[in-house]
């Protein structure tokens, strides 16, 4: 790890300011991510400032929506009656990430922000990594790829977006909120992520220096029926090797709305639109979840060792839907 | 004797207050660090220290040119590099060294080393490694003349490397002494066979290389090999300071050795009814770039190779090869842990083809006292497996299909409610020996010392054995108090300062050590006892003291040809029966229970014992379902505890235990080693339950969700 400077925060402007003044200066959060990434010599910035004392916690509701500080932490937002009662798939994809001892130090902002785990990319030892540095080439791509994505992905970058609150956040159309040198505004999650195209270093639409402020979450529909479904190579303390997040509101047989994203196969996490499109109007059949299942992934970008998630994440998808139907009703 | 007494380590390492090798410090001590090379196979064209020389802070950067000593090191063939000389053979060979005043300086000027290096062709399938006879072993056994049979079942099996992953990273501290020579402080498993490499290569007589045990954190063969001790007294040596070395978590992957990867290719030919009439086998462990303890580790798949099967046909050859991937060495289970799988599999296989169950057919063939082993050896101690079979299978089975989330596949994922979940049932069965074998001179040597203190008789056991967290600190003094009915009973740290306790693997020490400071006690019980007057009395004349070497019976070379030989001491056995629910879309396995029956002869703690078949069974049922280090022509591609799972509480089941106690009449108190049997067993027992569930023939292991789901 480089040297580098600490500086704690005392107030939103004065942190937002020196993040801005300076492309190598960072904010740390939880440290969760920033830290381990600083560890192995894939960032070294050469100051960073410490956000853990503004004022950027708690969890509010306003009406039907919620509204999350950014330093609230996964815990924290999980362990809210408001999100146990209205987001309960939230609370899971929370609990079924990491550990309890990181989920206590990791908060929302850093986890939206959380950095891929392509093996290539967090080892500087390998040098074609276009997420590192652009240009370079991708180790996945021509190498040994698993824990990596099937959509959104190029030849450029196959790396997954990792974050399992996110899947249930773009679920839910939630609304990053963002403060910068030039002021705030508001980014709908699913505009918020950025696909790898050519450019897989650029991850999402924030720019340097402006801070993650709030996160606001639409609540589900009274009586609505969600779950979060994690599928991993162990029981507990592991990325998804794929992951679905369903809300659905079922009104006189017949659904309503549908909302269904994907985690551990998308570039970012990835909302099922036609998959929705279909389910809605349709009654809750088990015929007709595996039949929109089917339609989760399209145009696959595989390679060899990601060639089994296109067939596992359309049964996880489709085994959400049943659970949604049949067991993820309000508690 | 024979009571759960509790080790003194436990709450200690419970509450994090336990001192680890990673914990020493002197003031002023300098840290080491090591140059590693990136390239399984290559030249090394030239090494610039100069840049790293030059950073401040920077204490010695140290070469091969600078080994005092002798430049090769090995446990059974000195052919491993100190440090490399003209060529690496794996990635992460050491390279060079760096003392500086902080950790982080000695990394930096490590990267600042110039190595050049001429990449070449690197051998990374043992395959063709075979072909081209780059062998560092290969042991036939052939015993009989019929290879034919009514009923004739083949298969061929892989099992992935494993990693020992240990939670303590490879650590120590070397302090150079007034007399020239190095005090090492070091988390090993065998002090003397360490002093007896690190002395020569740093040139120095063995008394001048004085070894302390530190706090070890896990060792399961790993800590077998040397990795940092020449490295950290090269350093001492050179500064005139202490150095310690730790290793991160990255570099604990290329720091140690790991479990042989095996291709294996058998035959089972029966009678109608399901009697072995032959078995033939192929059996491929690729060593990789060094010898490590490869030869041993073929001599156990060689031997052991059919399992505990009376069977009077035996074809096998058991290689191990030279190439550029990992070295492979110790790991717990040593060798028999991959056949296991092997011929559990075809046992499946043949019961199948026969129309019997998996327990009666193993019943059919099991050995028993007086059986006569493929090597000829005779089994001259109990061996009661068709009974151990006969409990196992007694034993209740769990209810159906739970609706706890946490018992279910997928477990709290909540992948499931009971969805698409299907129940399976295995067996395993597994053999192995226990001490050294083969004709190694294999012992240990105790100090026992009673004495007044405060007017009380204290007893002072100081033995060279390493406790690895097997609880071997606490069955010491629980022999001590037991032979000598003295309570006060202190074990002394291990050190170099006492004769050999040999290593802490091979399920040896409460046999070896426990025989040694048994026999140690009894001497001094003698001349108590010839004394005559009463102890507190004696000993006002000054402690009494008595050290005593003890030896297991004698073992034989195999035959390099026929195999045949009398090579090992004792025997033991371990059966498991698990049962899994399996989430057949999503591929998800939840391990509901693992039963297991084991004869361990006398019972010496029975808390410590249930641990050891606990945590053994846990490390079979990772490289069931998840552990394997993945490597890619040549290069680890999991380094980390991210990508290299080991299975957590959640992933481990209750376990129902039936211990048996059929003593040996060679072994101290009758009893048998017990800490590698059940990891050989509970892997097979796994993957038959999940074939049981799904009908799939999975014959690699780990078994993973795509193995399953999308077969
Ligand atoms: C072993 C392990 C297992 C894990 N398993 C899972 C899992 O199963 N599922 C899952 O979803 N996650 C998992 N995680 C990831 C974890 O959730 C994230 O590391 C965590 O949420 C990051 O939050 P943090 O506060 O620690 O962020 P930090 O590490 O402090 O920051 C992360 C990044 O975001 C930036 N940043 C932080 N806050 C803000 C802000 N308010 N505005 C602008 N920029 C900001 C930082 O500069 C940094 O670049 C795991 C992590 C580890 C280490
Ligand atoms: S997938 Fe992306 S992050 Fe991984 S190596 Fe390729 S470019 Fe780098």
């Amino acid at each position: 790890m480089r040297e580098f400077e600490y500086v704690r925060a005392g107030e939103v402007g004065q942190a937002v300011a020196m993040v801005t003044a300076d492309p190598e200066t960072s904010y740390l959060a939880g440290g969760t991510t920033q830290l381990d990434l600083m560890k192995d010599g894939v960032l070294a910035p050469d100051r960073l400032v410490d956000i853990t004392r503004l004022p950027l916690g708690g969890v509010t509701r306003d009406g039907d929506v919620l509204r999350v500080g950014a330093l609230a932490s996964m815990e924290e937002l999980a362990a809210d009656p408001t999100v146990a009662e209205r987001l309960p798939f939230l609370r899971e994809a929370l609990l079924m990430g990491a550990s309890p001892q990181l989920r206590n130090m990791a908060t929302i902002g850093g986890n939206l922000l959380q950095r891929t785990r392509c093996r290539y990319f967090r080892d500087p030892a390998v040098s074609a990594c276009n997420k590192r540095r652009r240009g370079t080439g991708c180790a996945a791509v021509q190498e040994v790829a698993r824990m990596h994505a099937i959509l959104g992905a190029s030849e450029h970058c196959i790396a997954l977006h990792p974050s399992d609150m996110a899947v249930a956040l773009v679920a839910l159309d939630a609304v990053v909120h963002l403060l910068g040198a030039g002021g705030s505004r508001s980014v709908p999650i699913r505009e918020f992520y950025l696909l790898p195209g050519d450019t897989p270093d650029v991850e999402n639409v924030l720019r340097h220096g402006e801070l993650i402020t709030a996160v606001e979450v639409p609540l589900l529909p009274p009586g609505a029926r969600s779950t979060y479904l994690k599928v991993r190579d162990r029981a507990s303390y592991e990325f998804a090797l794929t992951s679905a997040a369903v809300a659905l509101r079922i009104d006189g047989g017949v659904i309503g709305e549908a909302r269904v994203a994907m985690g551990g196969v998308g570039t970012v996490p990835w909302r099922a639109t036609t998959t929705e499109q279909m389910l809605e109007g349709s009654p809750p059949s088990p015929e007709v979840f595996a039949a929109a299942a089917e339609l989760a992934i399209t145009d696959p970008y595989v390679v060899p060792g990601t060639a089994f998630k296109v067939e596992l994440a359309k049964r996880t998808v489709a085994r959400a839907l049943r659970t949604a139907a049949t067991q993820g009703g309000p508690r | 004797m024979g009571a759960s007494v509790l080790r003194p380590d436990g709450a200690l390492k419970v509450s994090g207050e336990f001192a680890y090798s990673s914990d020493l410090w002197l003031d002023g001590m300098l840290w080491g660090a090591t140059l590693r090379s990136p390239h399984p196979s290559a030249w090394i064209r030239s090494i610039d220290i100069g840049p790293a020389l030059a950073m401040p802070g920077v204490y010695a950067v140290l070469t091969h040119e600078d080994v005092p000593g002798e430049k090769f090191y090995g446990l059974e063939n000195k052919d491993q590099p100190v440090l490399a000389i003209d060529q690496v053979r794996y990635q992460g060979e050491p390279v060079a060294l760096v003392a500086a005043d902080h950790p982080e300086t000695a990394r930096r000027a490590a990267d600042a080393i110039v190595v050049t290096y001429g990449e070449r062709e690197a051998v990374t399938d043992p395959r063709v490694a075979l072909e081209r006879r780059m062998l560092v072993r290969h042991q036939p056994v052939r015993v009989g003349s019929t290879f034919s049979a009514d009923v004739v079942v083949t298969g061929e099996y892989e099992v992935g490397m494993q990693d020992q992953a240990f939670l303590g990273p490879e650590s120590g501290l070397a302090v150079p002494a007034e007399d020239g020579g190095v005090d090492l402080y070091i988390a090993t498993q065998w002090l003397h066979v360490d002093q007896g490499q690190v002395a020569p290569c740093l040139g120095l007589p063995p008394e001048k290389v004085r070894l302390t045990l530190a706090g070890v954190g896990g060792a399961f063969g790993a800590r077998e090999d040397l990795s940092m001790q020449i490295h950290a007294s090269m350093l001492a040596l050179r500064t005139g300071k202490p150095v310690k070395m730790v290793y991160g978590r990255e570099e604990s992957f290329f720091g140690h050795v790991h479990r042989h990867p095996a291709w294996m290719r058998y035959e089972h030919g029966a009678t109608l009814d399901g009697r072995l009439v032959y078995v033939k086998a192929e059996i491929l462990l690729d060593g990789g770039a060094y010898t490590s303890s490869s030869p041993a580790v073929v001599g156990n798949a060689a031997s052991l190779g059919v399992g505990p099967y009376e069977v009077d046909n035996v074809h096998i050859d058991a290689y191990g090869t030279f190439t550029n991937n990992p070295p492979c060495g110790a790991m717990r289970g040593f060798g028999a842990v991959q056949a296991c799988y092997a011929y559990e599999s075809q046992m499946d296989r043949l019961a199948a083809a026969c129309g019997l169950t998996p327990v009666e057919i193993r019943i059919r063939n099991a050995v028993s006292q007086g059986s006569r082993l493929a090597t000829g050896q005779v089994v001259d101690t109990p061996a009661p497996l068709a009974e151990m079979l006969r409990d196992l299978d007694a034993m209740p089975l769990p209810e159906s299909v739970s609706r706890d989330l946490r018992d279910l596949p997928g477990g709290v994922g909540q992948t499931t409610h009971g969805d698409g979940v299907r129940r399976g049932v295995g067996y395993g069965v597994g053999i192995k020996n226990i001490c050294f074998s083969e004709g190694f001179d294999d012992y240990s040597t105790a100090r026992v010392r009673v004495e007044l203190l405060g007017g009380e008789p204290h007893v002072l056991v100081h033995t060279a054995a390493a406790e690895v967290g097997q609880g071997l600190v606490i069955i010491q003094a629980q022999i001590a108090r037991t032979e000598l009915g003295i309570d006060h009973v202190t074990v002394a740290p291990a050190d170099t300062q006492v004769g050999s306790s040999g290593s802490s693997s091979a399920s040896r020490q409460s046999y070896v050590t426990g025989g040694a400071v048994k026999t140690a006690c009894e001497a001094v019980r003698e001349r108590i006892e010839k004394d005559g007057r009463p102890l507190e009395v004696i000993l006002q004349d000054g402690p009494i003291e008595e050290t005593r070497e003890y030896r297991h019976r004698r073992t034989f070379p195999m035959d390099p040809v026929t195999g045949q030989g009398d090579s090992h001491t004792q025997l033991a056995l371990c059966v498991h029966r698990a049962v899994v629910d399996v989430d057949v879309e999503l591929g998800l396995v939840k391990v509901v229970e693992l039963a297991a029956v084991q004869d361990v002869g006398k019972i010496l703690n029975p808390l410590a014992l249930e641990g050891q078949i606990h945590g053994g069974t846990a490390q079979g049922l990772g490289l069931a379902l998840m552990e394997e280090i993945q490597v890619r022509d040549g290069k680890v591609l999991n380094p980390s505890f991210t990508d290299y799972l080991i299975p957590t509480i959640l992933d481990m089941p209750p376990m129902q235990l039936k211990i048996l106690e059929n003593p040996d009449p060679n072994a101290p108190y009758g009893l048998r080693g017990a800490g590698e049997p059940p990891t050989l067993s509970s892997t097979p027992a796994i993957a038959a339950a999940v074939r049981n569930a799904t009908g799939l023939p999975l014959s690699r292991v780990p078994i993973r969700p795509q193995d399953i789901a999308l077969a």
